[in-house]
């Protein structure tokens, strides 16, 4: 090879990249920085400073010693706010090393108090501050000549650089403007050797240059300050996204790091949850698979292909690559992933790395939607036998979970999760606390009592967290926080309240933007709002365009969905071949709730061809099942069209009869549209029972005619809420009716007026009365 | 000069001479010594000139009278390997070869402190910053004269190195071709772009000048690009117009057959080389993995005990005693072999790579993950560490993890059997048949170096129970074992040859069946099964012969088989 510098490696002596630096297997080194902190022990061992004061420091010393290195103008704001007087002898200290020359700091390190010799003193062998300076000192008795004096280039370095530009260091930290009291990534020597060269640079540069020149001034991490770096995103990550860098910054970053510490095995762990971020497959399982090539060379120091050797790291890495292809979808390839993952761990016996293998494998049948109850206990079993409360209680999560589609009792799951619960908080497993709360939320929302439900989504948005390192972060924003606020959402949106609504949505937009891994969650909660909103409305039209939008995000609901429209848009046929479809499929994946909808829909579909009595036993289905999975809500609205299909049949009497066992819950639990429909039915069962005619022929209980009239009101009331014009035509056209028959002419007018008023307002040609709940 | 070297017949091989001989001279002046000897090494191989031919020496210029004194020292120093010394006494020279000189002692300078920088660094903390300080201020020289069009070739050279260095690629790549433009006879400046030229595509994009030397680039690339095809042609033509001689590019072709595994020819020529260049340690690392491969151990050792006496501390050296004492199976001292060569110039891949084979034989599963890695490091095209690493996995019983790794090595050579058939093992360990049947027929597709795709294939289908397909690929593998004309030890012609006399006799051809009994018999561990076939054949067709006195005919044709292969095939392979 004839590159020019390829002939300087033919240097038989020449033992440069392989050689590493830490020949003396120190980890601590002395950097301008601790020998900053050693100035700042120093001076406050020599000077007199008043107890406060002195307590200040004290508190102080040990995040300094442990800390990543600051800056000289961070780490002097730091020990001003304590002790300006220190501050000033510190920075005269360091002023006259630096201004001065190499024996200025040879004379500061030779004037330190040897731990050894101060008895008395903080200093002294055993302490923290002896223990520090004892490293410190040794590190640097052990530094050869040239070193000695590449420290000292780098302590006038660090410090002019403070005095040379003291504000271009913070500019250029773009990245961390969460706390400043941070670490600075961008260190700023290199910064001010940039500057220089690019005055000198008069020259047009090329963009490409442009950039490369500006890479490099990002300067190496040390190691603490990398570590800290890592820790943080990732903690970040998981916690809450919005909060840790973009991306594509993030990306620039660990490949900076990576540049300057190939070995930093970590880095690439985070890459790899960097890129599951952004669905990169691609590079996600290039990083992982890096990482744990790492990790096994540095696992293999110690004991070999034991328990703690790099046997264990091998397991656990297949079990990540399973873990990223289930992330993915790719549920065969994560299959063959899991199997390879169980089958070694049962070679070498890791009874912990099998339970986890297990939960996955759980995990994995049920995202392809089989059953894995029977898994899920064993799993559950075993993690408590091998004393494993985390695996443990997500198994039972998981199981409650699948308990509540399955119709368990209420009490039966309440009682699990109160018992995890305690689990939980014997060994403060906030994480599961959250998805405890969350998924209790969902649980009684689902069984259709909307207090309990609103009472536990306030019960964990208003728990601040409780990780024992957090940083700076209130609150996480896992999926339980999301989950919580889209029935937050919804629960309002029962209640009419859409002001609340958008604020809840622009909320959960601005905590999970939509790339980000929760997203899906409240884009269908708001897709599902409009859409109710517009039905109710009777905007059928707007409501149809959404359709497409929720099947894109569930399919199931998608189809559900677009029957409705269809149902309402009087496109029968159509609507019931969705309608028969969907529920030989939900039918077969186990979705209850869907089912009963389907049949309701079902059924309203038959009133529509006057078939009542053949909706009857298709009720009574859907009843029983309602009542079997103790869905609350469900087993009312079914009641309610019963109730409505008995009207028909001509047995008000039992209709009523039947309304009263519904009508409690639905006023207090129900939405605002099944109040009203719900009222304006009893109102129509009592105008039947009384025996009102609206040609007013007959004579009709005028005690229940009253009644009636009252009922129409309070129905009026929330139908108005609603916006629910159609209903309130219906309603004012029965109130219209019932006043004249009454006799109150002028309330019969205006009954009738508002009538008038909404249909012309409403165009469309009013539907028969009695055709519709 | 510049005209000169445009001319690019080679019938000229006088005017060839010429030049190199010139260019020769400029490069010692320099002190780019590989240069120089790639260019004598090329001038050696073609006749000699006579007196009245030789070139004149360059022009000497006022300038070039003035700085003389100031030039000769600095150059002294420069060779004493004084760099600062040599900048400082050339500063303020005016003559273009002081200030390549006085450029070029500096570079050296900062690349040296460089690497001894990285002996004594300050921690972890800068462990990876050290860099050449130099570079920095050089770039900015050298911009300012480039815009202005004051550098020559070789100091046009020299920035194109320093852009490298600093990774702007892109611009590296501009100047190294305007380089090569202004002085085409400059054989590193070629080199140094050959490193940057990352596809094919890249390559024909380029505008290179129109001269013989782009010719020795062009194959250098090919090979490089792995275009061995292509990349032989080229060498065969400068051979033929008269380059027959040249050291140089014998072992560019030996290594080239090498890439391709063609070992015969590879060791051959690298014989031939050895005898006329004896002394040579190039390509020598090279030549001991053929030896290897081919298990020669006394010429391996040979070879490795006389390159110790011409130097022993040269990364070739300790390669070729690594794979001396790894072929003696002392596989420590392979890997301290390694471990030297790496020692000597961490940047050498061959030696990672190998050095992970070392640990892998010692079972040191996870040193030698350590070592692919790093090999993957300095080049991520290495797919020897790819598929060194997907083995590792393998042998740690992991066969999907090793997929990944494997369909790395893959992607690397897309026609390499090897790969695809260690991907198709893995697939059947993980019992995804269809995938791996693909990979199996992939790999015979594309020319089985190892004769395992078919059988392997074979076994698949057998396990199926697909014995239409799986009769044809033993079919199609005792032809391919016979017509490569060798005994391979792995063979087993016997197991082939089993399954279709099985398979004929049920489908009651007769004829086949007892041919392949028969040939059965030849071979040990068959005789037992051939000769019962054979019986029951016979016993079969007594059976037949009985009664079909009168319905003869019509029996065999109806129970002839919808994919009936020949049976006359078979005798035509006959070893």
């Amino acid at each position: 090879m004839a590159s020019v510098h390829e002939s300087l490696y033919f240097n038989p002596m020449m033992t440069n990249g392989v050689v590493h630096a830490n020949v003396f297997g120190i980890k601590d080194w002395v950097t301008p920085y601790k020998i900053s902190v050693l100035a700042l022990l120093y001076d406050m061992t020599a000077s007199k400073i008043t107890l406060p004061e002195r307590r200040r420091l004290n508190k102080l010393i040990l995040p300094l010693q442990q800390g990543p290195d600051l800056t000289l103008g961070q780490f002097l704001k730091t020990v001003e706010e304590c002790c300006p007087q220190t501050a000033y002898a510190v920075k005269l200290r360091l002023h006259e090393m630096a201004d001065g020359e190499l024996k200025d700091m040879e004379y500061f390190f030779s004037t330190l108090p040897t731990p050894f010799s101060a008895f008395d003193s903080e200093a002294y062998k055993t302490s923290v501050v002896g223990l520090f300076m004892r490293h410190m000192l040794l590190a640097y008795n052990k530094l050869s000549f040239s070193q000695v004096y590449k420290l000292y280039k780098s302590l006038q370095h660090y410090y002019h650089s403070h005095y040379a530009k003291p504000t271009d260091g913070q500019v250029s930290l773009p990245v961390l403007v969460a706390d400043d009291s941070d670490m600075d990534l961008t260190s700023t020597e290199d910064t001010v050797g940039d500057r220089i060269d690019r005055e000198e640079l008069d020259t047009p540069l090329h963009e490409s240059e442009l950039r490369n020149d500006n890479t490099p001034s990002r300067g190496p991490l040390s190691q603490k300050q990398a570590e800290y770096f890592l820790a943080r995103q990732a903690y970040l990550l998981k916690n809450d996204e919005n909060k840790a860098l973009k991306p594509a910054a993030l990306q620039e970053e660990l490949n900076n790091m990576l540049k300057f510490n190939p070995d930093f095995a970590e880095a690439h762990y985070l890459n790899y949850l960097n890129s599951m971020r952004v669905q990169d497959i691609f590079l996600s399982a290039h990083s992982l698979l890096h990482y744990f090539d790492r990790l096994i060379l540095s696992g293999s120091e110690g004991k070999s292909n034991g328990d703690e050797g790099y046997g264990r790291s091998l397991r656990y890495a297949a079990l990540n690559l399973a873990s990223l292809h289930c992330r993915f979808g790719h549920y065969q390839q994560a299959d063959l992933a899991l199997q390879e993952a169980i089958r070694i761990a049962q070679e070498s016996n890791d009874h912990v790395c099998l339970q986890h293998c297990l939960s996955w494998l759980y995990t994995l049948e049920q995202m392809k939607g089989s059953d894995s109850t029977v898994l899920t206990e064993d799993s559950v079993k075993m993690a408590a036998h091998f004393c494993l409360p985390y695996l443990a209680s997500l198994g039972i999560q998981s199981l409650v979970q699948q308990g509540a589609t399955q119709g368990k009792t209420a009490h039966k799951l309440m009682d699990a999760l109160k018992d995890t619960d305690i689990l939980h908080w014997k060994h403060s497993l906030s994480e599961l606390i959250e998805i405890s709360l969350a998924q209790t939320t969902s649980i009684w929302r689902m069984f259709g009592k909307s207090t309990m439900a609103l009472q536990q989504a306030q019960l964990l948005l208003n728990m601040s967290s409780l990780e024992p390192v957090n940083f700076g972060v209130q609150q996480n924003n896992t999926e339980a926080f999301s989950v919580a606020l889209c029935h937050l959402a919804e629960l309002h949106a029962e209640q009419g309240l859409y002001c609340a609504v958008s604020e809840i949505l622009q909320h959960l937009k601005e905590q999970f933007p939509p790339h980000s891994h929760h997203a899906k969650l409240w884009m269908l909660c708001d897709l599902k709002i409009q859409f109710e909103r517009h039905m109710n409305e009777g905007k059928y039209h707007l409501a149809e365009p959404l359709v497409t939008a929720i099947s894109a995000l569930n399919k199931t609901e998608g189809l559900y969905r677009k029957a409705q429209v269809l149902k309402a848009l009087n496109r029968s046929t159509e609507a019931y071949s969705i309608l028969q479809r969907l529920q030989v499929h939900c039918e077969k994946t186990k979705r209850t709730e869907v089912v009963i909808r389907v049949m309701l829909s079902t059924a309203e579909l038959h009133w529509e061809s006057s078939g009542f009595s053949t909706a009857l036993p298709l009720l009574l289905q859907a009843l029983a099942l309602a009542r079997q999975h103790h869905l609350q809500s469900l087993a009312s609205e079914t009641i309610l069209h019963l109730a409505f299909t008995q009207l028909m049949l001509g047995v008000p009497e039992h209709a009523l009869s039947v309304l009263h066992e519904a009508i409690e819950p639905v006023l207090a639990h129900g939405s605002l549209m099944d109040k009203g429909r719900a009222l304006l039915l009893t109102a129509r069962c009592q105008m039947a029972v009384a025996g009102f005619r609206p040609n007013g022929q007959a004579r009709a209980d005028l005690h229940l005619v009253v009644l009636a009239v009252d009922t129409l009101n309070e129905a009026a009331a929330y139908f108005s809420k609603l916006n629910c014009k159609e209903r309130l035509r219906d309603v004012h056209y029965l109130q219209a009716q019932l006043h004249r028959s009454l006799g109150q002419t002028s309330q019969c007018n205006k009954s009738a007026m508002l009538f008038r008023l909404l249909d012309q307002e409403l165009q469309s040609p009013a539907p028969p009365v009695s055709m519709r709940l | 000069m510049k005209m000169a070297a445009l001319c690019s017949e080679f019938g000229d091989l006088v005017q060839i001479k010429k030049q190199l001989i010139s260019v020769i001279s400029l490069c010692k002046e320099r002190g780019l010594l590989h240069s120089a000897k790639w260019a004598s090494e090329l001038a050696f191989a073609l006749d000699p000139l006579p007196k009245n031919e030789l070139p004149p020496s360059p022009p000497f210029t006022e300038e070039d009278a003035q700085d003389l004194d100031a030039l000769t020292l600095a150059k002294s120093y420069f060779d004493l390997k004084e760099y600062d010394r040599a900048a400082y006494f050339l500063k303020g020279c005016c003559s273009q070869k002081a200030y390549f000189l006085y450029m070029y002692s500096r570079y050296l300078s900062g690349e040296k402190k460089k690497d001894d920088e990285t002996v004594d660094s300050l921690g972890p903390l800068e462990k990876g910053q050290v860099r050449n300080e130099a570079l920095r201020e050089l770039r900015v020289e050298l911009s300012k004269k480039h815009t202005a069009g004051e550098l020559d070739g070789f100091t046009l050279y020299l920035y194109g190195v320093v852009l490298r260095k600093l990774d702007l690629l892109k611009e590296a790549v501009e100047v190294f071709v305007e380089a090569i433009h202004t002085l085409p006879l400059h054989w590193g400046a070629w080199l140094e772009l050959s490193n940057l030229v990352t596809n094919i595509e890249m390559l024909k994009s380029l505008s290179l000048p129109d001269c013989w030397i782009k010719d020795f680039f062009m194959a250098h690339m090919y090979t490089e690009l792995q275009m061995i095809k292509e990349a032989l042609q080229k060498y065969q033509n400068l051979i033929e117009a008269g380059f027959s001689k040249s050291t140089y590019i014998i072992s560019q072709i030996a290594v080239a057959y090498h890439n391709i595994r063609d070992i015969d020819q590879a060791l051959a020529l690298f014989n031939e080389l050895r005898e006329q260049d004896p002394y040579r340690i190039d390509n020598m690392d090279t030549f001991s993995n053929l030896l290897y491969v081919k298990s020669m151990k006394p010429e391996l050792s040979y070879l490795a005990h006389n390159l110790v006496e011409i130097d022993k501390y040269r990364v070739e050296t300790c390669c070729v005693i690594g794979n001396y004492y790894s072929l003696r199976s002392q596989h420590e001292k392979a890997a301290l072999y390694f471990q030297r060569a790496l020692k000597l110039n961490p940047r050498c891949l061959g030696a990672w790579t190998l050095m992970g084979h070392e640990y892998m034989e010692m079972k040191n599963t996870s040193a030698a993950i350590q070592a692919y890695r790093h090999a993957i490091e300095v080049n991520k095209r290495d797919y020897r560490a790819w598929y060194g690493l997907g083995q590792t996995y393998e042998i740690l019983k992991m066969p999907f993890y090793c997929l990944y790794y494997y369909r790395k090595a893959h992607q690397l050579r897309p026609n390499d059997s090897r790969m695809l058939v260690a991907l198709g093992e893995s697939y059947e360990k993980l019992s995804q048949q269809l995938e791996a049947k693909k990979c199996y027929w992939r790999a015979y597709s594309v020319g089985d170096v190892e004769k395992m795709a078919l059988l392997k294939l074979a076994k698949l289908h057998e396990q199926l129970n697909e014995s239409d397909d799986a009769a044809q690929c033993y079919m199609l593998y005792i032809q391919d074992i016979f017509s490569c004309g060798e005994q391979l030890e792995h063979a087993e012609v016997s197991t082939a040859l089993r399954y279709l006399g099985q398979y004929y006799f049920k489908n009651k051809l007769y004829d086949e069946a007892s041919l392949c009994a028969q040939r059965c018999c030849d071979y040990n561990d068959a005789r037992e099964e051939g000769k019962a076939l054979l019986r029951q054949i016979s016993q079969v067709r007594d059976q037949i012969e009985t009664p079909s006195a009168d319905l003869f005919a019509p029996l065999s044709n109806n129970n002839t088989p919808v994919r009936r292969v020949s049976p006359l095939n078979l005798i035509s392979f006959t070893p």
